[in-house]
This record gives structure tokens, sequence and C-alpha cells, in this order.
């Protein structure tokens, strides 16, 4: 591990993972308007479900809504959800941390704010208890069971990003759903990623599925000097310097390590937990 | 005033209601309707592979069926490229062959085609057909469905030029195997 010691603040995280949102969305961009206008469907689909040629991508939280409220199995569905599943064991929520259009608008939305305000660190106005996230979880797969249809599958707001970017390539109009997305981001202004971090069943599973993950941030307590700065810097309120990157709910974004003017911050690669 | 009232056309009273109605349809292979909402993950997939746009996905109007496909088949008609069925990732749409497609049944309202009213002598729909003689045949040049090997494609429909009432033609496609009654 050498190229990890050192200066943390040099592995710049936050432009790492700016430029891979932004590669993310560019192909959730592509994606319909290849379908369409060039009828190639070498890559397919967004969040629910994405293709690269054969290999098919199933979100793990769609994936069990329609096997709970349809109660019938499809081995294919079952197939598709591996890999994401796996990410989820191993990495953690990086979905949520590194793909997901939600957290790529927010950050986009943070540097702009940032940049008006001079200000290198956002407010966070209110807080919620962190366990409303995995009641958020269950909350939406019992309403999903009682009305017997899914309702994060049409209601998700990275799934709603990519049915309007569809909507808007194929048949150049939008649709009323994505007001959604429009309150998810203006609930940033209250708090940031609010609905990251008490609302998204999504990222709820993600997080359970990931509690064990083997990626985490790991604190080197030697060179911390307890500024207290990656705290502040966490969109999602945790506190790496208090086991923060060991939560089951941190998405391994990187903005600690980046942030930490000490480097005592590290992504850290476990082979047992 | 009256028109204001009306439901936009397929838009049912309740949020949980099927949409699929008289020339609204599901793409080729859907499992039955009862199924087809808790199966469906709307990933578009099927929307996106469908070269003709034949496959729209259905918008917050229709409750929890936002984001499912449907075939509005007036507009635009499933051509039976079979694309969709093969990129379903969750088996709401079932991989059929072309003959087993039963989106529904076409029926020709002959009190308003002009061939069956003796007006003329229209036989689009038999033109049309992608199976000709197979599920249009005509008798005395007067054109029927043959309803074994209908698969409710709506091709006819589209190519039908009589505008009868509330945006029907003089050949409809009736969803009748898209309930697990119809498909008894």
């Amino acid at each position: 591990m050498h190229g990890a010691s050192g200066r943390g603040g040099s592995r710049n995280y936050d432009r790492l993972r700016l430029l891979v949102q932004a590669g993310a969305f560019a192909l959730l961009v592509a994606t319909p308007v290849l379908n369409a206008h060039f009828h190639i469907s070498f890559l397919q689909g967004w969040f629910q479900s994405f293709s690269i040629g054969h290999l098919w991508f199933v979100s793990p939280l769609e994936g069990i809504e329609s096997i709970l409220t349809s109660r019938t199995i499809y081995i294919p569905l079952l197939v598709g959800m591996v890999p994401t599943l796996l990410v989820a064991l191993l990495l953690g929520r990086v979905f949520c941390g590194w793909i997901c259009p939600i957290h790529f608008f927010s950050d986009l939305s943070d540097r702009t704010i940032r940049l008006f305000k001079g200000r290198r660190i956002l407010r966070d106005r209110l807080l919620l208890p962190g366990s409303l996230l995995w009641a958020s979880l269950v909350g939406e797969l019992l309403l999903a069971m009682i009305l017997g249809a899914p309702i994060f599958v049409f209601l998700s707001p990275p799934g709603l990003v990519g049915r309007e970017l569809m909507m808007l390539v194929i048949f150049h109009t939008l649709v009323l759903e994505g007001v959604v997305v429009a309150v998810v981001l203006a609930m940033n202004l209250v708090t940031r990623r609010m609905f990251c971090r008490y609302f998204c069943p999504l990222g709820a599973l993600l997080a359970l599925i990931g509690s064990r993950r083997r990626l985490t941030v790991s604190l080197d307590r030697e060179g911390c000097t307890g500024c207290g700065r990656c705290g502040r810097i966490c969109p999602l309120g945790l506190d790496p310097a208090t086991g923060g990157g060991e939560d089951p709910r941190c998405w391994n974004c990187g903005a600690c390590v980046a942030g930490c003017a000490q480097g005592a911050l590290r992504f850290r690669w476990s082979s047992r937990r | 005033m009256v028109m204001a009232l009306t439901p936009a056309a397929g838009v049912q009273g309740s949020l949980l209601d099927s949409p699929v109605g008289v020339n609204l349809l599901r793409p080729p292979g859907a499992v039955e309707e009862e199924l087809f909402p808790a199966k469906c993950i709307r990933c578009g997939r099927c929307v996106e592979v469908c070269p003709y746009r034949s496959i729209v996905p259905l918008d917050a109007r229709y409750g929890v069926h936002a984001g499912t496909p449907a075939v509005f088949v007036a507009k635009i008609p499933c051509y039976l490229c079979m694309k969709c069925v093969e990129v379903c990732p969750t088996g709401t749409l079932r991989r059929i062959a072309l003959k087993e497609t039963r989106m529904g049944l076409a029926e020709i309202d002959k009190h308003v085609c002009v061939t069956w009213r003796d007006e003329g002598l229209c036989r689009t729909c038999y033109n049309v057909c992608p199976l000709k003689e197979e599920a249009i045949k005509l008798d005395e040049l007067r054109p029927y469905i043959v309803e074994e090997a209908c698969t409710g494609c709506g091709i006819c429909v589209h190519g039908c030029p009589v505008a009868g009432e509330r945006g029907r033609k003089a050949v409809n496609i009736h969803p009748i195997y898209s309930t697990r009654q119809g498909r008894g």
C-alpha cells in the first residue's frame, strides 16, 4: 500500500467522483439515443434494470418488490440481481455515492451554492433520527405488498431521471412524476441529501446488504488531530472520526478522505469483517 | 361543459384499475393483467427497444400502472418484431413466438365497416394483416377474423380508414385474453 501513504488530501476523490457521476449520467443520455435513433440495443435501460450486451443488471429493491408483490420467481430476474447484490455486499452503497443521478445533481448544486456563498461547508438545518432510513424500507415494502403493486419502482428518484430522459429523447415530452425528482432535490436546501439520509428505500436496502462490506473509510488515529472537519464535510452527516466510515449508511463517496487535511482518513479493503 | 368532466381516454376511476381496454393493449407476451403492475419494474427496456415506438410508458394518470408499457394500436400498432419479449428482465413479457402472441382479438363491427354495409369494397384490414389469409380472410370479398390465428397486433385497426364513435374504427382489438378469466 505504498500509494495510500502520505497526504490523503492529494487523493482527490471529489474530482474522481464527479467524473464517474458525469460518465454514468452521460450513459443514461446515450442509451435512449442509441436505442431510438440508431437502433443499437447494446446498452439498455436505466437503474431499475440496465444491460450491457447480454450482461443484465437488476436493482435489488425493484427485484425484491417484483418478487414480493407478484409472488412469482423468474430466474433471469434473480440472475440479474446477482451482480448488483455482490457490489452492495462488497462495496456497500457505492451506487448512491458514485452513480446515482440524485447525488450527482446534489453534488453539482452543492458546488454551485458553495461558489456563490463562498462557504466551504454547507449546513444541515434539520436533523432527524437516522433509523428513519430503515423505517422507510420496511414501510415501503409493506405498503407495496398491501397495495399489490410496487411503489418505489415508479416513484424512485434515480429511476425517474432515467425515465424522463428516455421520454425526452424518444417521445420529446416529460412525464408528471418527474416532480418527485424536483422535490427530492429541493429537500437538499433543508438538509444535505435529506432524501438519501432518511427516506430512500433503495439506499436503505443497499446499506443493509453492505453493512458488513469490505470497503470502508478507516481512520489513522495517530494522524487525526480531532479537527472535526470530516464530520462537517460528510454529506450524510456521519462522523468518520468516530467510526462513521464503518456505519452501514456510509456510501463510500470519499468526500471525507479528500477533505482531511492530515490525510488521516483513507479507503481500506479488509479481507474479513 | 360535459367534455371537461369526462376523463381522458383510457383513464379509469381508481388508481388501481387496469388501463387495458379496447385498442389499448399490453405488448406481446404480457402476463395477465392482475399480475402485470406487480411484476413489471418499469425499467422501460421494452419501450427503448421497440423500433416503431409502438410501446409507450403510461404516466401518473394511470395510478400504480405509471411506467408500465402499453400499445395504443390506433396510433401505432405492434409490428410483431418480438424484440420486447427478449429484453424484459422480470418475465412480465414472456419470451413467446410471433404466432403465440395474443394481445387481444380483432373484431369487425359489421354495422360500421363500409364493406359489410355494402357501401364500398374496402379490404384494407385484410391487405395490411401480417397474417393475411390466416387471421383475416375474405368471404365474398368481405373481411372476417379467424379467432384462432389473430395476434391482436392492431395493424388492421391502424389501417382501417373508418372513424367510428369514441375513437373506434370498424375493426377494433378487444383485450379478451388480458385477464385470468379471459385466459380460462
